[in-house]
């Protein structure tokens, strides 16, 4: 077994409803790196992490973390979902979400405790949040919403990061505060897979990329693949990006 | 008041509670109309198992009823999941179908059961006193309090135990799948509970009081609170309070107590719903009119800052040239005096140094949606929240 893989995808193979979103994937993300996962809407981004999280079950092929089965491996993993994805008016305050992200650590049943909510705590500081720990959900901006859900994931202390679209509706600052705190995680060793809009600012970010269109286009470092053919591949249309340097 | 009458508002105040808890989760999983579907699709469970048993309080006709509960919900996913039609629509399609199966089984064997489909619709709390559950000869009380009493236990002790799970699951699937929280076996525990509550229930209020029990004080609550467990408790307490008044707006008018704890609870609704303080009607309307001012606050500040012509900053020519009915230029013109941003001098209004500043840290928010420096202006403007 390869040690220096993360996580491993073969012949992965997702439907909804029996129409296929997500077409045999292979995909091995090694240990360390910061990835971005690319794709127009659509092309089963969400889909594919919420596959390899076992949130979603897969008609065909299989997923491994560090080489065991994603159930055997929850304490590696944090995740971060779309924003979208939840009701921002649920009647919760910011610390007590960024508190979810000490739940698994807990198990069924049991409580958090005063050193989880420290842990918590800690996380809000980090993202520049803790002046809003008792704020209303709904009552923070969109970055602000996007960095609580960063501190949920950087509570779990894990080793693999997924987060889906965490710069979807940011500000520049929050954009940046984002990025710096991801850049920090890939320093300490960890694997940070997000899924990313803007395709100007994949060579600035990462150093890993996946191009993704309901089957795997092309996986491999930025400065290797990251090119017009394989974006116009993944885009269907005529691509050009400028790469700043 | 005596025993009956007391035994009576027991009952009531416990079936609210029972009902409320996870008529709270429903409602926050946007999963009212799911109660509704359970409370009527029992009937067939309710109908076998009476069948079976001979005894409307029998813990396995309850069970049985409760397992009707659950298929409901397996059968509304179901038609859900082949992707044909919404929520509501399943749940329309489902409930009809078995709440008429257990009419049709009711009308058939009319001849030996005493079951009937308006006792089950309605329920009569008045009678529930005198049906006594006797252990070795000895009276302990009514069955209707017992059995909602076990039911409201085991409610309870689910609720403790479970609650961060209840909690992730319901704000966030995702999340809870990812952290090794199966939010289907959280799903069908939910499902579980308030088929067995509606089933336990409904012999004492009905199946209408029940539905109504598990999603009007949640609503309620959910109006006044940015708390879960607030939430829990406010749900309760407009539960038990509805319970009692109604009681007692039944007894005065000698009507159906089931009838007038709805009404009750609708009331209660209603007057939240108006009066909350955030939320409520009359909250928004007058946060959208500040909003409004506000908006034209800004205009008007802006227009100063572009203009350093005397003539441009006469009150009259501001009243004609941003075109204002007067009695909006004056609110305007007084909120900015109060909140010190402007001065007027000899009818020429200028902006104060806080003017300036307010406007320029406004423009600059709403044309970058840059967040962080607008968080002071926050607490006194409308204009600038969520
Ligand atoms: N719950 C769902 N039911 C049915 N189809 C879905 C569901 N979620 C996503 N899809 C479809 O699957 C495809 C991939 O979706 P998704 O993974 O969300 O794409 P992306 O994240 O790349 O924008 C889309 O065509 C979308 O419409
Ligand atoms: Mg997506």
């Amino acid at each position: 077994m390869d040690k220096n893989i993360a996580v491993k995808v073969d012949d992965l193979t997702v439907a909804y409803n029996y129409k296929p979103v997500l077409w045999d994937i292979d995909l091995e993300i090694p240990e360390g790196v910061l990835m971005a996962i690319v794709g127009p809407n659509g092309a089963g981004k969400s889909t594919l992490i919420k596959a390899i999280l076992g949130i979603l079950k897969p008609i065909a092929g299989s997923v491994s973390i560090y080489g065991k089965p994603y159930k055997k491996q929850l304490q590696l993993v944090a995740y971060v979902p779309q924003k979208g994805s939840v009701d921002w008016d649920f009647p919760t305050t910011a610390l007590d979400v960024v508190m979810m992200g000490t739940y698994g650590s807990l198990g069924w049943i049991k409580r958090p405790r005063q050193k989880d909510k420290k842990a918590a705590l800690e996380a809000l500081e980090k993202v520049g949040m803790l002046a809003f720990k008792g704020r209303q959900i709904s009552q923070l901006s969109g970055g602000q919403q996007q960095r609580i859900f960063l501190a949920r994931a950087l509570v779990q202390n894990a080793s693999i990061y997924f987060m889906d679209e965490p710069f979807q509706g940011v500000d520049a600052t929050t954009e940046i505060t984002i990025i710096n705190i991801l850049k920090e995680l890939r320093k300490a060793g960890k694997t940070v897979i997000v899924v990313h809009h803007d395709l100007q600012t994949v060579p600035e970010y990462f150093d890993w990329v996946t191009f993704l269109n309901v089957k795997k286009i092309a996986t491999g470092p930025v400065k290797d693949i990251f090119n017009d053919d394989n974006l116009t591949k993944t885009y269907g249309i005529n691509y050009k990006v400028s790469i700043q340097e | 008041m005596n025993n009956a009458q007391i035994e009576i508002q027991i009952i009531a105040s416990l079936v609210s509670i029972a009902c409320a808890i996870p008529g709270t989760f429903l409602v926050l999983r946007k999963m009212a109309m799911i109660s509704d579907a359970i409370s009527h699709s029992i009937l067939p469970g309710i109908v076998i198992g009476f069948f079976l048993t001979q005894d409307l309080n029998s813990p396995i006709l309850i069970l049985f009823a409760a397992f009707t509960g659950i298929i409901t919900v397996v059968l509304v996913e179901y038609i859900q999941k082949t992707g044909l039609v919404k929520e509501d629509t399943a749940i329309g399609l489902v409930f009809p179908a078995l709440f008429s199966i257990g009419v049709i089984l009711i009308a058939k064997n009319a001849n030996d059961v005493h079951l009937d489909v308006d006792a089950v619709l309605l329920g009569e709390l008045a009678f529930a006193p005198f049906d006594r559950l006797l252990i070795l000869g000895t009276d302990v009380g009514p069955k209707a309090l017992w059995i909602i009493g076990v039911i409201l236990f085991i409610t309870i002790t689910l609720l403790i135990a479970f609650f961060k799970e209840l909690k992730v699951s319901t704000f966030d699937a995702g999340l809870a799948a990812s952290l090794g929280f199966s939010p289907a076996i959280i799903h069908y525990g939910l499902m579980s509970v308030a088929s067995v509550t509606t089933v336990g229930a409904f012999d004492a209020v009905g199946a209408i009081l029940v539905v109504a029990l598990m999603i009007a004080p949640a609503a309620t609550a959910y109006l006044l609170t940015t708390d879960l467990k607030k939430m829990l408790a406010l749900a309760i307490g407009f539960g038990v309070l509805s319970a009692i008044s109604g009681y007692w707006f039944a007894h005065w008018l000698d009507a159906s107590i089931a009838g007038s704890i709805t009404t009750m609870l609708g009331l209660i609704f209603l007057f939240v719903y108006l009066f909350a303080p955030s939320k409520g009607v009359i909250a928004v309307l007058y946060r959208e009119k500040q909003q409004r001012a506000e908006v034209s606050l800004l205009t008007f500040l802006l227009h100063l800052k572009n203009h350093t012509e005397l003539e441009e900053r006469h009150v009259n020519h501001l009243r004609e040239h941003i075109n204002w009915q007067r009695v909006r230029a004056k609110a305007v013109l007084e909120l900015a005096l109060k909140n010190n941003m402007i001065v007027v001098d000899k009818n020429i209004v200028s902006l104060t140094k806080k003017g300036d500043t307010f406007t320029s840290k406004a423009i600059d928010y709403i044309i970058t949606n840059r967040d962080a420096q607008i968080e002071d202006m926050k607490d006194d403007f409308f204009l600038f929240r969520g």
